[in-house]
């Protein structure tokens, strides 16, 4: 078993930078992190991509290099291709990486685990073909594919960038078919003063918009009914807009509308957790500092709550300082000098925050799918199949998933959590919090029974004698 | 109108007794919890498990076996219902030893209890060799097994699902999310509940699991149970790896294979621990090492309720006429049972079965 001051899972923007600050404390630091090169979603494999595609991926994706590069010194520990599945006791993690399972134990524990695209359950949304607009963009930064044929559906900023990134590659999106209306803008201006602080944000969206037109690009705002369509893969996708239904031909269908708080290893600890009306997602509860209701695990980042990658960055500082002077690596002196700029930074980064939620909602056709539409892929459970269980009395995810199988598959309810939760709210007239999530055991990711078993001190016939 | 019973607790033993009294025509109210519940009726291993039961109450063997002999006819009329097949196989079940002298004490105990049943104890013992031939997969440090062929089977979380559809259908009323707190008697019952609202009916059944543990005295009872903690693990789904369930390992219908089991004393802690899927696995592997590659998907941890000596507890209440405690840590086993026989006794019908063994006051300081 490994030990460490403090243990990160993941090395996106706050989990490089947290690991950074608290190398600098004098802290070691253990980096654990799914991918074989650090930068998590946001800025994912920049070391190597940068230099190839940095002017195609834009300054915004380029601002990760320092991160990763700051990365290298005695204090850090990185294990790149980690895959965190058990964590116990709030600070004991075991991982598997390379085939072979791994222990570590640190003083105190920072969840960096970052954000996952929220799932987006339409008609069709199943078929070969489709994919998040965030796994469109991997293919682009790690390969630089590009579909020639594809749709954008959906709503926020990423899709814009992506839509972008695509233009600038050569292969503009066919349609961009938006499902935010005039309404959630004049509404979203009721934070105006929260988009005007984030003034240079607002202007990176209007020239992206700008770049769009120049690529031809046909915008179809205030979409509705909306459907994929097509015999096991995508065809095309319908849907309503304008006062008629339109029909665009495609062989790839980017979905995306946002991002929610990847909170699996956090219920899995069991630290508390509320629901943000305004981001429409569950996120842990944390103080100022990053602090879950545990003492020992701090939470920054996307993973925390959505505010993006500056934000992350800086948050990820924040919880390191706060780790330092828990730890006596600092003391209270240090810790309020270096975290006061910090914090005004961090402030001007979320103020937008908002504004950018208000604007671009979720799909509300996806957040409460119609009956026939699948939301569990793993288990093929359709959203009727969930309003049923409520009329059997199902009034959580955990009842739901005993009554139908819904969250039990390999992804372990990551995709259809929310939305499970979201039904039975609905069906039965309760608010998210009271409705809760699914309970979320390890294995996070699934492992081996060989790789399980190699863990074991105790021989199988000491078991059999205590049966 | 006011119910007949109310039951409290609605997992799968209040629901297989509010089933048999719906079928008998009684009018049925049953008040279930909430999503975070102890629930061990969705936490279970689901086996219908005759072997190993009852080896110093042979009564309790009875009992149990009466319960398997019954969940055929109880398990097609629920399928026939619901249109919900319930994946009961009770084609005989397995208890597997790595080591020849454990496997010895056992058949040593199952002989004991054989002759305390008049010989009608049906059980086989395997060597490995004639295990192989049963089970081609077992690994080469399987000592043996003993082949029981009254074990069986079935899916526990659909068994859930038919009971908590057919009790609807049959006109019974579920409230869920609540909770009882308090139980006044006289002319019937009236109970309240957590948010304020009272709930009369003429008799009460404590179906509770260790809720009995608060709520039982407020009855007249002792409701001596404890949670025992259980982890099980589960694998993805996998072609067919075994033919027969045993105690520790069985391929589910949908192609999974479930390892247990694990026996804890650690009060309310339902977590799981790496320290014991570690070990379980390590055990699963032994016996069927193809499973080495095999993914690990889900694991959790339920609440066995335990008794003292792990028996049922089937209890009228001193105090209380009309109140029933119904509590057992086999529900799934013992579901054929509380819904086809639990009824007579709760009427004390000429066809009662008899059920002296289990009252709770074996367990009182004389």
């Amino acid at each position: 078993m490994t030990a460490a001051d403090l243990v990160i899972i993941g090395a996106g923007p706050a989990g490089m930078a947290a690991a950074r600050t608290a190398a600098d404390a004098g802290l070691s630091v253990l980096l654990l992190d799914e991918q074989p090169r650090p930068g998590g979603q946001i800025y994912r494999d920049v070391e190597r991509v940068a230099p190839v595609r940095g002017a195609l991926l834009g300054e915004d994706y380029t601002a990760g290099l320092p991160l990763a590069r700051g990365l290298d010194g005695d204090r850090i520990t990185r294990v790149p291709g980690a895959t965190v599945w058990s964590i116990e006791n709030g600070t004991r993690v075991a991982w598997t990486a390379e085939g072979r399972v791994r222990q570590a134990a640190g003083r105190r524990l920072l969840l960096a685990t970052g954000a996952l695209e929220r799932p987006m359950p339409l008609p069709g949304w199943t078929l070969h073909g489709v994919m998040t607009a965030g796994a469109g963009q991997i293919l682009l930064k790690q390969s630089g594919i590009v579909s020639g044929n594809a749709v954008l559906v959906g709503a926020g900023p990423l899709l814009y960038l992506v839509a972008a990134q695509m233009a600038r590659a050569g292969s503009p999106p066919r349609a961009l078919v938006e499902t935010q209306t005039p309404r959630d803008l004049s509404a979203a201006f009721r934070h105006g003063s929260g988009a005007l602080r984030g003034w240079r944000l607002m202007l990176k969206g209007i020239g992206l918009l700008a770049e769009l037109r120049r690529a031809g690009v046909p915008r179809h705002r205030a979409a509705r009914s909306i459907a994929i369509e097509g015999t096991g893969r995508a065809e095309a996708v319908c849907f309503q807009s304008g006062g008629r239904r339109h029909r665009v031909t495609c062989d790839t269908v980017y979905l995306h509308h946002g991002v929610v708080p990847n909170t699996q290893a956090s219920r899995a600890i069991g630290v508390e957790h509320r629901w943000n009306a305004g981001q429409h997602a569950f996120e842990p509860v944390t103080d100022a500092d990053g602090r879950t209701s545990l003492r020992t695990v701090f939470a920054a980042g996307d993973g925390a709550g959505i505010g993006g990658a500056k934000a992350a960055e800086l948050a990820g500082r924040v919880a390191a300082l706060a780790i330092a002077r828990d730890l006596g690596a600092i003391d209270d002196t240090a810790l309020a000098a270096a975290t006061r700029p910090l914090r005004h930074a961090l402030a001007r980064e979320r103020a937008p925050r908002a504004f950018i939620d208000a604007a671009y909602p979720p799909f509300a056709e996806a957040l409460l799918p119609a009956d026939d539409t699948i939301i569990c892929r793993c288990e093929e459970v359709t959203a009727g199949a969930i309003r049923g269980f409520a009329r059997l009395g199902c009034l959580g995810p955990n009842q739901a998933k005993a009554f139908g199988r819904v969250g039990m598959g390999p992804c372990q309810g990551r995709s259809c959590g929310l939305t499970v939760s979201a039904i039975l709210a609905r069906e039965n007239g309760r608010t998210p919090e009271e409705t809760g999530y699914f309970r979320i055991r390890p294995p996070l990711k699934p492992v081996t029974l060989g790789e399980l078993a190699a863990l074991t001190a105790a021989d199988e016939n000491e078991i059999d004698r205590r049966r | 109108m006011q119910p007949d019973y109310a039951i409290i607790g609605g997992g799968v033993v209040g629901l297989s007794v509010a089933w048999g009294l719906l079928k008998r025509g009684f009018r049925v109210l049953v008040l279930d919890g909430g999503d975070r519940t102890y629930r061990a009726s969705r936490g279970n291993f689901g086996l219908i498990w005759v072997q190993s039961k009852g080896l110093n109450e042979p009564a309790y063997a009875r009992w149990t076996r009466n319960s398997a002999a019954a969940w055929a006819g109880f398990a097609a009329e629920l399928a026939d219902a619901t249109g919900m097949p319930l994946g009961l196989n009770q084609a005989g079940g397995f208890d597997y030893h790595l080591d020849e002298a454990a496997l010895e004490r056992r058949v040593a105990q199952y002989e004991g209890l054989k002759a305390a049943l008049g010989g009608d104890y049906p059980f086989e013992v395997l060597g490995h060799n004639a295990l192989k031939r049963e089970e081609p997969n077992i690994g080469p440090r399987v000592a043996g097994a003993i082949l029981h062929h009254g074990d069986g089977h079935v899916n526990p979380l659909r068994l859930l699902r038919a009971l908590a559809g057919d009790v609807r259908r049959l006109g019974g009323e579920v409230r869920t999310g609540v909770e009882v707190i308090d139980v006044v008697h006289g002319d019937g019952f009236t109970l309240t509940l957590a948010d304020g609202g009272t709930v009369r009916a003429a008799r009460v059944v404590l179906s509770a699991g260790l809720g009995a543990m608060t709520l039982g005295p407020k009855l007249g009872f002792l409701a001596p149970v404890r949670p025992q903690r259980g982890q099980v693990l589960v694998t993805e789904k996998l072609p067919k790896l075994m033919n027969r369930p045993s105690g520790i390992i069985r391929q589910v219908d949908e192609g999974g294979v479930q390892i247990g089991d694990s026996n804890e004393e650690v009060g309310f802690d339902d977590g799981v621990t790496l320290e014991t899927a570690a070990a379980i696995a390590a055990r699963a592997v032994a016996v069927f090492p193809a499973l080495e590659r095999a993914q690990l998907v889900r694991s959790w941890a339920a609440l066995r309720i335990m008794s003292p000596d792990g028996l049922p507890i089937y209890q009228k209440s001193p105090t209380m006429p009309g109140a029933s405690l119904v509590t057992c840590h086999s529900g799934i086993t013992l579901a054929a049972a509380h819904a086809r026989f639990l009824p007579d006794w709760l009427e004390d019908t000429a066809e009662a079965p008899d059920l002296e063994v289990f009252r709770e006051d074996r367990f009182a300081v004389s």
